[in-house]
């Protein structure tokens, strides 16, 4: 039986940033390949590029070198109008801090990339209030970003980033600011994620994340160090 | 003296020779010489009414009236006559509207006033100083309407300070929260962007000081040219500047202040944006 | 959804983000608003009103002395009644009358019989009742042509004389001050209360027809007027009429609406450059505070910005969203400017009116549906346009370097 392709490919990824007058080599070469419905966990301590190897592939940072193919396009071909409609059509992404805006509902809040997408105001209610109920937050619809708690808006913006149904979610230390117990929230809710066949791609400092991971990959100093299968 | 009254004038032609009869002088104000192009020397026929311009004048000189700023938008022309000629032409011997006093020194213009007013009835006397205050009615207006201007300025200003205040503080505020978690006292955190807001509003006060400089010579710049005259319309004493100058420091400060209170009377954990 | 989160709604939510600093942003916006207001009702207050005035009774042209303006000197037009008869039958005219101008006296009795008697100083007004256009009766009856014993009287005239309707009073002129004796003195009957189109506030005038104010006023010869006012007949050209009459009496001074108008705005003409001045500052601070305070939101945001930029949201919707909050704040800003404005411009306005010798009917700030709206569009201008660097700015906003500042 025929694997389908990989669903990510990024080869030999480097990045360097300019910092008081020095070049800071934040990836060194990395390379990665996540297949279609697998939980890839990247680790690694501060520094060590994890954020930056994932807003590359996420079409958010260019590299310095290297090429990332993406669904099967490769991204460094693509202008920013076109990364931009990528990120919102076939991406999904979930950030330490939410940033979810605090004039507008939950719901609101999940409708808003699909307003962007052209999604007519019924569906897109009706899609938001579906990911509300999947996140257990239909209940909290009405209320708005600030009146909700950090496990109740990190879990708003999961279904934020799931409104247009991406192929991938790529998530940056989602448990970051949360404690223990919303943490294990979100934990849950990623396994669900993934049990529903969506590809997850996640740098945490969390262990409890790496562990249900069915792949953990180590960064160190900008490089990808070891890469270790999770036995089912 | 007689009051200007309406008088025509019109010049004649400068070829034709002059007739026997004695000429009246008069002299011309200067805008009104530039206006119809006269000059010392040319002959025009005066009368009470157009059609009765039989009085020949020549000029005899160009005056610079007094800058008079009841008198500068209306433009007017004038000439000035010896009082007998001018009674003449207006066919009122011995009559005239208005005639000043000039007091010896040391006596006062009010008791002059009041001596006079009890000598006869059939006029009464007035202090320059009250006609003035009369006639600048108009310029009281213009004041008040200024002022009224002046204060809805400041209101202005103090909303925007204080907003502007507000933001600057706000920005500011995960900074504020870290100096009180490392110990540092509210009363030095308040005092400290009090301070800032004062030295703000100082240099602001500073630079509107010159400002202000400037669009008071753009003005009397602006208007001498427009009117013709040597009056002034704007004028920046010392008195203005320390008013302007003590205002904007209280409405600084008084932001500064306001802005202060409510950054340090709010819990360090919510600034950090953690409560 | 889609306008609700870059259109005007939007922008009206985002101001419930700070509720104290857009509350002070939309006072400071209010005030800029109502002084912009304001000074553009200034700009065109004095001509409008001045027009209004001078059409009250529908005369289009005035007729005075070469050189002068309307009751601005003692000048006069001497035989008067050739002139007016001229104009009568000159075409294009349906109505011509003469006015005359003159300062007349009155006894007024000591209150209680207590004290001496007083003369007082009164404006006479010479008329043509059958061609009048400087008053309106509001109270009797208003003169014939031929009443020679009839007067008007203003109501600040009545109540310094204590004269009703009915009341016979008596005027004075040509008055000796040196010996408080007037040259002559007529008994008038009051016939009617009216309205003095051009007096000032609490201006004791009173009226009679032409040949007994010229008896009462001091100058010679008698057949004397102030002003001649000229209706145009309905499909006259009022300009071309104007022309005529110039050509035909070129010893007067003609002058249409048109040109009177023109003579006021430049002796007022200080008050229409402050209104420039003033309004193009008024501007000058809505931008700033509009453009400051989006640049510091913009700011404060760039994380936010820059995760909906991550999540795919467009540059144009992040622009569209800045400058609705711009709007936003402007059209909620200006709304209460509006109101504020016609507030202060009353205020002044009181201010303004109080000058000595104005018309009580003039008005400086004159509120008309145009002026509203002309003020209203050119903020909502400036508050979009105030809103363009920011959005700019927000739109540029670093994704990658911004997310990464924000983890730290």
């Amino acid at each position: 039986m025929n694997q389908p392709p990989p669903i990510l490919v990024a080869r030999d990824l480097r990045k360097d940033y300019p910092m008081n007058g020095e070049a800071v080599h934040a990836l060194r070469g990395a390379s990665l390949t996540v297949q279609p419905g697998e939980y890839v966990a990247i680790v690694g301590p501060s520094g060590s590029g994890k954020s930056t190897l994932l807003h590359i592939v996420g079409g958010i940072d260019p590299p310095t070198g290297g090429s990332v193919d993406l669904l099967g396009t490769r991204l460094q071909t693509l202008d920013d109008r076109e990364l931009t409609r990528l990120r919102l059509t076939r991406l999904g992404f979930v950030f330490q801090r939410f940033h979810l805006l605090p004039v507008l509902t939950a719901r609101e809040n999940v409708e808003l990339p699909m307003a962007e997408a052209g999604v007519k105001g019924p569906q897109r209610r009706a899609r938001a209030r579906e990911l509300l109920e999947y996140v257990g937050l239909a209940h909290r619809e009405d209320h708005r970003a600030t009146q909700l708690s950090g496990g109740e808006m990190q879990r708003v913006a999961i279904a934020r980033a799931l409104a247009n149904r991406p192929a991938v979610l790529l998530a940056d230390e989602p448990t970051g600011e949360l404690d223990a117990a919303t943490g294990r929230e979100v934990l849950d809710l990623f396994r669900r994620l993934n049990r529903d066949g969506t590809t997850l791609l996640v740098v945490t400092h969390d262990e409890r994340l790496a562990e249900q991971a069915d792949r953990v990959v180590h960064m160190l100093d900008g490089r990808i160090v070891s890469e270790k299968t999770t036995p089912r | 003296m007689i009051s200007a009254l309406y008088l025509t004038l019109a010049l004649t032609q400068a070829s034709a020779p002059a007739p026997d009869p004695p000429l009246t002088e008069i002299a011309v104000e200067r805008t009104t010489a530039e206006h119809l192009h006269l000059a010392v020397g040319d002959t025009v026929r005066l009368g009470a009414s157009p059609d009765s311009l039989h009085r020949l004048a020549v000029i005899t000189a160009i005056y610079e009236p007094k800058p008079d700023p009841a008198e500068i938008s209306r433009r007017a022309l004038g000439i000035r006559l010896h009082l007998p000629d001018l009674a003449d032409l207006l066919g009122a011997a011995d009559r005239v509207d208005r005639f000043g006093v000039g007091l010896v020194p040391g006596v006062s213009a009010d008791s002059a006033v009041r001596v006079l007013n009890r000598l006869a009835f059939g006029f009464r006397a007035h202090s320059s100083a009250a006609i003035a205050s009369e006639s600048s009615q108009t310029f009281k207006v213009v004041s008040r309407f200024h002022r009224a201007i002046a204060v809805i300025t400041i209101v202005a200003s103090a909303v925007f300070l204080l907003c502007i205040m507000l933001l600057k503080v706000e920005e500011r505020r995960l900074d504020a929260a870290m100096m009180r978690f490392v110990g540092v006292r509210r009363r030095t955190i308040f005092g400290a962007v009090v301070l800032e807001a004062a030295l703000i509003a100082a240099l602001g006060s500073a630079l509107g000081a010159g400002l202000a400089f400037l669009a008071g010579a753009a003005t009397n710049a602006y208007y001498r040219r427009f009117f013709d005259t040597e009056l002034t319309f704007s004028l920046i004493t010392p008195r203005i500047v320390l008013f302007s100058v003590c205002l904007s420091l209280l409405l600084g400060i008084a932001a500064g202040a306001v802005a202060a209170w409510r950054l340090v009377r709010t819990p360090p954990v919510v600034l950090w944006g953690r409560g | 959804m889609g306008q609700g989160v870059t259109g005007l709604g939007w922008g009206l939510k985002s101001l419930g983000r700070h509720p104290l600093r857009s509350g002070l942003s939309l006072a400071g916006i209010a005030v800029a608003s109502a002084m912009l207001l304001d000074m553009v009702m200034l700009s065109g207050g004095i001509e409008q009103s001045f027009s209004e005035l001078l059409l009250a009774r529908g005369y289009q042209i005035r007729l005075t002395p070469k050189g002068t303006l309307p009751f601005d000197t003692e000048a006069s037009i001497v035989d008067v009644s050739q002139v007016v008869a001229r104009i009568r039958g000159e075409p294009g005219v349906e109505r011509a009358g003469a006015v005359l101008g003159t300062s007349i006296y009155a006894g007024v009795r000591s209150p209680h019989g207590k004290g001496a008697d007083s003369l007082v100083t009164l404006f006479g007004y010479g008329i043509q009742p059958e061609a009048q256009g400087i008053y309106q009766v509001i109270a009797g009856a208003d003169l014939s042509p031929g009443d020679t014993l009839g007067v008007l009287v203003s109501q600040p005239a009545a109540a310094l004389l204590g004269a009703t309707l009915g009341d016979t009073v008596t005027l004075l002129g040509r008055l000796d001050p040196q010996i408080a004796d007037a040259g002559v003195g007529r008994r008038l009957v009051v016939r009617g209360t009216a309205r003095w189109i051009y007096d000032y506030r609490g201006q004791p005038s009173v009226g009679a027809v032409l040949p007994v104010m010229q008896q009462l006023s001091r100058r010679a010869p008698a057949d004397h007027a102030s002003l001649l006012m000229v209706k145009a007949a309905e499909h006259a050209e009022v300009e071309d009429l104007a022309t005529r009459l110039r050509a035909r009496f070129p010893r007067l001074e003609v002058n249409s609406v048109a040109d009177l108008v023109v003579q006021a705005k430049r002796r007022l003409v200080y008050f229409t450059q402050l209104s420039y001045v003033l309004g193009g500052m008024s501007l000058v601070v809505a931008v700033l505070l509009v453009g400051t305070l989006l640049t510091i939101a913009v700011n404060e945001r760039l994380g936010e910005i820059a995760t909906l930029r991550a999540i795919g949201v467009s540059r144009g919707t992040i622009v569209r969203q800045v400058l609705a909050e711009g709007v936003a704040l402007t059209v909620v800003g200006a709304a209460a400017g509006i109101v504020l404005g016609l507030l202060t411009a009353e205020y002044l306005d009181a201010i303004l009116t109080s000058f000595p010798g104005l018309p009580a009917a003039f008005s400086f700030f004159v509120p008309r549906a145009g002026t509203l709206s002309l003020a209203a569009m050119v903020l909502l201008l400036t508050g979009s346009l105030a809103g363009l660097y920011p959005a700019w700015l927000a739109s540029r906003a670093p994704i990658a370097s911004t997310l990464r500042a924000e983890a730290t």
